[in-house]
């Protein structure tokens, strides 16, 4: 099958799928037994009933679900996903000025955690039942079984509060103002602008809560890698190809790594919603202005247009990511091709 | 933090560190602690208090100003040369349309209006307001930055509306949040929600030019955060800290620290209305409540003082801590008994999730529940966030709430708002004329107009040794306000009414 | 895969002792993470026998006290008994974390072996609304659910479920496929035997074993899950000894470590016990794997 043939049909797959998001989404955001007109009109404008009659038109309170529904799937593909009552902005303008902030953090994490959990794992397989294996085992059992939030403490009191190594919450420092906006995110945004001292600020303050997610992420990785690296390993061409007397550091990394990748990019696609999920611990403790404690305030503030459009936001990624995993599995398993 | 990084411009700037709880920076709209702060520096109301107290009342933006025989109607004349930041003269016609829209819009401020029957321009330069009734604070009302005076032309441009209908017709909230329309020495820049508020220097200021360049007010909710943040030189100035942290400074030559009896009282409402107070609203219950806190241990908890009724301890006339309320627990249990709960009864606690000058109301709800099991009240804990448990208690909804009050009006007659008919007692407690009792009636009639110091001094006596046995509150806790600033910050001084003056700073 | 479940018969009880001893001296993580559980599931039982103090007594004269010989593990900010409080909160958290993934399996397993065992338009139903839920994130889905319901231990517990139940039902059904075509099935329903009858008595247990497997590797996340629910104030009330919750107050005293530092430990060990334990229990069930 080519290429833009497998892409076609995988993402007409999904149709279904994201309209079920949204409807999920929707029942959510209506089975509230708080009354938002009560929540989200100051009292004074309650005795008014011209007020509460603007409001209810406002959010289409007046219509049956169904209906109110059908609008909201109208505005959503037209990109408009409504209004927060809280910040009373639009929530596509909200998302796209916190998105950037979860996603700097989630990718620094996601790059700092594949990359030592692959290495980690095949360190393990390759010396598999040694100490050394045992060791990285353990440690990364260790990395999924600590709660993030007492990692973030841990880190913030030692290497923060007591050490001083690096700088505390927040994502620049209040005295420095943020470099010109072109995608969003600091690292690359200060760098473009050629703000050295920006730069170094946002790196400093990045470390932590990047590290704090990575640990998991290695953990996670960590162990697929090795169980995906063993089942390779004892496969029949990996015996052809040290049996031919190839170097074994080759052998491992170029037959054994390559062929054991399909599991982990799962793993990695997976990886991105538990982080994802996992910002909203890490966002909340390190002030980090993020999606994540966007969602947060929302969800104890009964901002029920913003949960539907975060909640909505945050499951389309995720189908988007499992679309680009199953790209990935085309360029690297043959089967797929074929079938 | 990487030291010594200062902005491109080489700006001097001033980092407030604090936990925030603006509710809209609009000042016909906003009103809470956070929205005073900012809104004293980006405007400015006709009169004004002194920078350290609230002892008199002194010109701002009106140079002098008559009062009618009756007492009801007050003449101003406007400052001249005074421009708002966008190099407008400021006239009659703005304050006319600041005052009106305040009225119209049912913000939460706008009750300060509700005693204001007309204002009118007389000419460019003075203006007329005539009131309804006597009121002896109207002065200090006039002063609370709600009366901020916007620019009419600016606010009408983003759709503002000063008219009967501004209710529905006003846009101008979402403006005013992003950018401020005053005469005061800074300037809005940008308000982040839950983030920062940065304000910048109005260049064209009439009044003496402030230090600061430029002030970002960052939101730190946790004071262990902020206390952290000013030993680390991250911020200048830490607004709500805890006495726990205090000694943490001691020894630290960087830092300087002040501690102020504040003016914020923590209390308990039991709503009257039996639908929705429950046991709560039989006045036997609501004395047994009082009997039961430990004062003690909450002035403890935070460092602070048990205030005497729900009257701020240094407001004129108000009970001071030695007059408060002891721990009575055999003498709540018999009220309990008497009022038909000699076993106690089961009751919710609603509360929002905030800690504010740096008392945490979790904590405190927490030891309310536990002081009150001891007389039989077995209380479940209710937090909610912020703005949802708000709107429950602006519209009485809440049956047992605890809630914290500054003064709308430093006058004693801010105690009012707590009595039967008040703003608080009658919207949020259900404490009516239907079901109060004719005394504190005519207590309240008699205050609201009296202006013999003699009089009434005998009369908020009188209301506070009532309130101390009747009525639907409990005040238990008055903390002290503890501010911590880098040692070379130059002229904090904390302020009844408007907590920090930020224009008046400097290093 | 063989069930994990099997009947011993008696004369081969001591056989089987020594090889479950050796089991254990092979496998220190199994060893070291059962001994743990142990450890939680004896304190969560005896609990008050354990406990110094009353873990709601509060005393604000002696709040914020290091650790010492009257209270071992320091006093909170009311001057509550760290220690005691840590101790029943095994109560609360361990427990939560066992119902959600009792019922989650539970609940996933029935919809996964009857999508597996029908297919059809009931299968591809069933699997769309399972990869639905799926797409969520976990502390996602659950903050919105806990918005709607309003934050408390039960409503807690309500969104975890709704939000693992998926993965138990995929599993599930992939094994209910592979199981389906072996030949005892085959030959059940060659004698006639009822559909249902042969997918309660035949399949479903033979795909107890792998879920078993996920159930305890999966029950350490649940209590992470729970835990930073609470932390996050979704989950039980503020005077409740959560573990999560703890460390969550354990912020505005950070300096004061021994505020959170104990609660955020207990969660981590009792974690790492049931992946420690789920792990071994893999490998042990994937012997090809070791």
């Amino acid at each position: 099958m080519p290429i833009y043939l497998f892409i076609f049909r995988r993402i007409l797959f999904t149709i279904p799928l994201l309209l079920g998001i949204t409807v999920v989404a929707f029942i959510l955001a209506n089975a509230v037994p708080a009354d938002p007109i009560n929540a989200n009109l100051p009292s004074n404008q309650l005795n008014n009933p011209e007020l509460v009659e603007a409001f209810r038109r406002e959010w289409g309170l007046d219509k049956p679900p169904v209906e109110q529904y059908l609008t909201y799937l109208g505005n959503l593909l037209q990109g408009n996903l409504g209004r927060s009552i809280r910040s009373r902005q639009p929530i596509a303008e909200d998302i796209g000025r916190f998105l950037p902030a979860t996603i700097e953090l989630s990718t620094v994490a996601t790059i700092l955690g594949v990359t030592f959990g692959v290495s980690f794992g095949v360190i393990s397989a390759v010396w598999k039942n040694t100490p050394v294996d045992f060791l990285v085992r353990t440690l990364g059992l260790i990395g999924i079984s600590v709660p993030l939030f007492v990692l973030a403490l841990v880190g913030l009191t030692v290497f923060h509060a007591e050490l001083g190594w690096v700088a505390g919450p927040g994502r620049l420092s209040v005295r420095l103002s943020p470099p010109p906006n072109v995608t969003g995110m600091y690292l690359i945004d200060s760098l473009l602008a050629g703000q050295w001292n920006v730069f170094q600020d946002a790196l400093s303050r990045l470390i932590l809560p990047s590290m704090v997610l990575a640990l998991y992420i290695t953990g996670m990785i960590s162990r697929i890698t090795r169980s995906s690296m063993l089942d390779v390993l004892r496969a029949d061409y990996i015996r052809t190809a040290r049996s031919k007397g190839l170097r074994e550091r080759f052998v491992v990394l170029r037959h054994g790594l390559s062929n054991a990748m399909i599991p982990i990019v799962t793993a990695i696609g997976l990886s991105y919603g538990v982080l994802l999920a996992g910002a909203v611990l890490t966002e909340s403790i390190f002030a980090w202005p993020g999606i994540g404690r966007y969602m947060f305030s929302a969800s104890t503030g009964q901002d029920f247009p913003a949960i539907m459009g975060v909640s909505i936001l945050i499951a389309f990624i995720y189908v988007v990511v499992n679309l680009v995993v199953d790209v990935l599995y085309y360029f690297l398993d043959p089967r797929v091709r074929a079938a | 933090m990487i030291a010594g990084v200062v902005s491109a411009q080489d700006e001097t700037v001033l980092v407030v560190g604090h936990a925030e709880s603006t509710d809209s920076l609009d000042p016909a709209r906003g009103y809470t602690q956070t929205t005073g702060i900012i809104n004293k520096v980006t405007y400015e109301t006709l009169v004004t208090f002194p920078s350290d107290s609230a002892s008199e009342i002194v010109p701002l933006l009106a140079t002098d100003w008559t009062i009618s025989e009756d007492g009801l109607t007050y003449t101003f004349n406007l400052r001249a040369g005074v421009t708002f930041a966008n190099g407008d003269p400021l006239t009659a016609d703005d304050v006319v349309f600041s005052v009106n829209r305040l009225a119209n819009v049912v913000g939460n401020p706008s009750f300060l209006a509700a005693n204001i029957a007309s204002v009118t321009a007389d000419d460019e330069d003075t203006v007329t307001f005539v009131l309804n009734a006597v009121d002896p604070a109207f002065l200090s009302n006039l002063s609370n930055s709600a009366f901020g005076i916007t620019n009419d032309a600016q606010v009408i441009d983003a759709g503002g509306s000063a008219a009967e209908d501004a209710a529905t017709a006003d846009a101008a909230e979402t403006f005013l949040n992003g950018t401020s329309a005053g005469t005061g020495p800074y300037i809005l820049e940008a308000w982040e929600s839950d983030v920062q508020t940065v304000l910048v220097r109005n260049p064209t200021y009439w009044g003496t030019a402030p230090f600061f360049d430029r002030i970002i007010i960052v939101n730190i909710p946790e004071a262990a955060t902020q206390a952290v943040a000013l030993e680390s030189g991250e911020i200048d100035i830490a607004l709500d800290l805890t006495s726990d942290q205090m000694p943490g400074f001691e020894g630290n030559a960087d830092i300087a620290v002040a501690s102020v009896p504040g003016n914020i009282v923590h209390f308990l409402l039991m709503n009257n209305n039996p639908d929705i107070g429950g046991p709560m609203s039989n006045p036997l219950v609501q004395r047994a409540v009082r009997l039961a806190l430990d004062y003690e241990g909450f002035a403890t908890l935070w460092g602070g003082i048990n205030p005497g009724t729900i009257m701020a301890v240094g407001q004129q006339y108000a009970f001071t801590p030695e007059q408060g309320i002891a721990r009575d627990l055999d003498a709540a249990r018999a009220l309990l008994t008497e009022a038909g709960y000699p076993e106690g009864f089961d009751i919710t606690l609603q509360y929002p999730t905030f800690t504010f000058q740096g008392v945490n109301m979790d904590t405190n709800a927490q030891k309310i529940q536990s002081d009150l099991a001891e007389v039989g009240i077995n209380v479940t804990l209710e937090p909610g966030e912020l703005s949802v448990s708000l709107e429950q208690y602006r519209t009485g909804q809440q049956g047992f709430g605890y809630w914290f009050w500054g003064p709308d009006v430093l006058d004693s007659i801010d105690v009012l708002s707590f009595l039967p008919g008040g703003k608080v007692g009658a919207e949020r407690a259900n404490w009516t004329d239907e079901n109060s009792e004719a005394v504190i009636q005519e207590l309240r009639e008699a205050a609201r107009v009296a202006t013999d110091p003699a009089e009434r001094e005998q009369l908020f006596t009188d209301i506070q040794t009532y309130l101390q046995e009747n009525g639907p509150w409990a005040p238990f806790l008055q903390p002290n306000v503890q501010t911590a600033f880098r040692a070379d910050l130059q002229g904090y001084v904390w302020h009844p009414q408007w907590l920090i003056d930020l224009a008046i700073l400097s290093r | 895969m063989s069930s994990i479940i099997s009947l011993t018969p008696a004369s081969a009880r001591r056989k089987r002792a020594r090889r479950i001893v050796s089991i254990f001296l092979k496998n220190p993580l199994l060893l070291v993470g059962s001994l743990v559980l142990l450890v939680w599931l004896l304190v969560l039982f005896l609990a008050p026998n354990l406990a110094t103090h009353d873990i709601l007594q509060q005393n604000v004269s002696v709040r914020l006290q290091p650790p010492s010989g009257e209270h071992l593990w320091g006093t909170d900010e009311l001057g509550r008994d760290i220690y005691s409080r840590v101790l029943y909160g095994a109560r609360i958290t361990l427990p939560a974390g066992i119902i959600v993934i009792v019922i989650g399996s539970i609940i996933g397993t029935v919809i996964g072996a009857v999508a597996g065992f029908y297919g059809g338009l009931l299968d591809e139903l069933l699997m769309r609304l399972t990869e639905l839920f799926m797409a969520f994130p976990t502390i996602i889905l659950a903050m919105a659910i806990t918005a709607a319901l309003g934050p408390d231990i039960r409503n807690a517990i309500i969104a975890l479920v709704v939000v693992w139940w998926p993965s138990y039902a995929r599993l599930v059904r992939g094994l209910v496929l592979k199981v389906k075509r072996a030949e005892y099935v085959e030959a059940a329903q060659c004698l006639g035997a009822r559909r249902s009858y042969i997918l309660w008595r035949t399949v479903l247990p033979n795909c107890l074993g792998p879920t078993i497997v996920l159930t305890t590797l999966d029950i350490g996340s649940a209590i992470l899950t729970f835990a930073g629910l609470s932390f996050l104030g979704l989950g039980p009330e503020p005077t409740s000894p959560e573990w999560g919750r703890m460390v969550a107050v354990g912020i505005d005293y950070f300096d004061q470590w021994w505020t959170w530092l104990f609660a955020g430990a207990a969660t981590a060990s009792v974690v790492l016990a049931f992946n420690f334990i789920g792990d071994s229990l893999r490998d042990l069930f994937n012997p090809e794997l070791r």
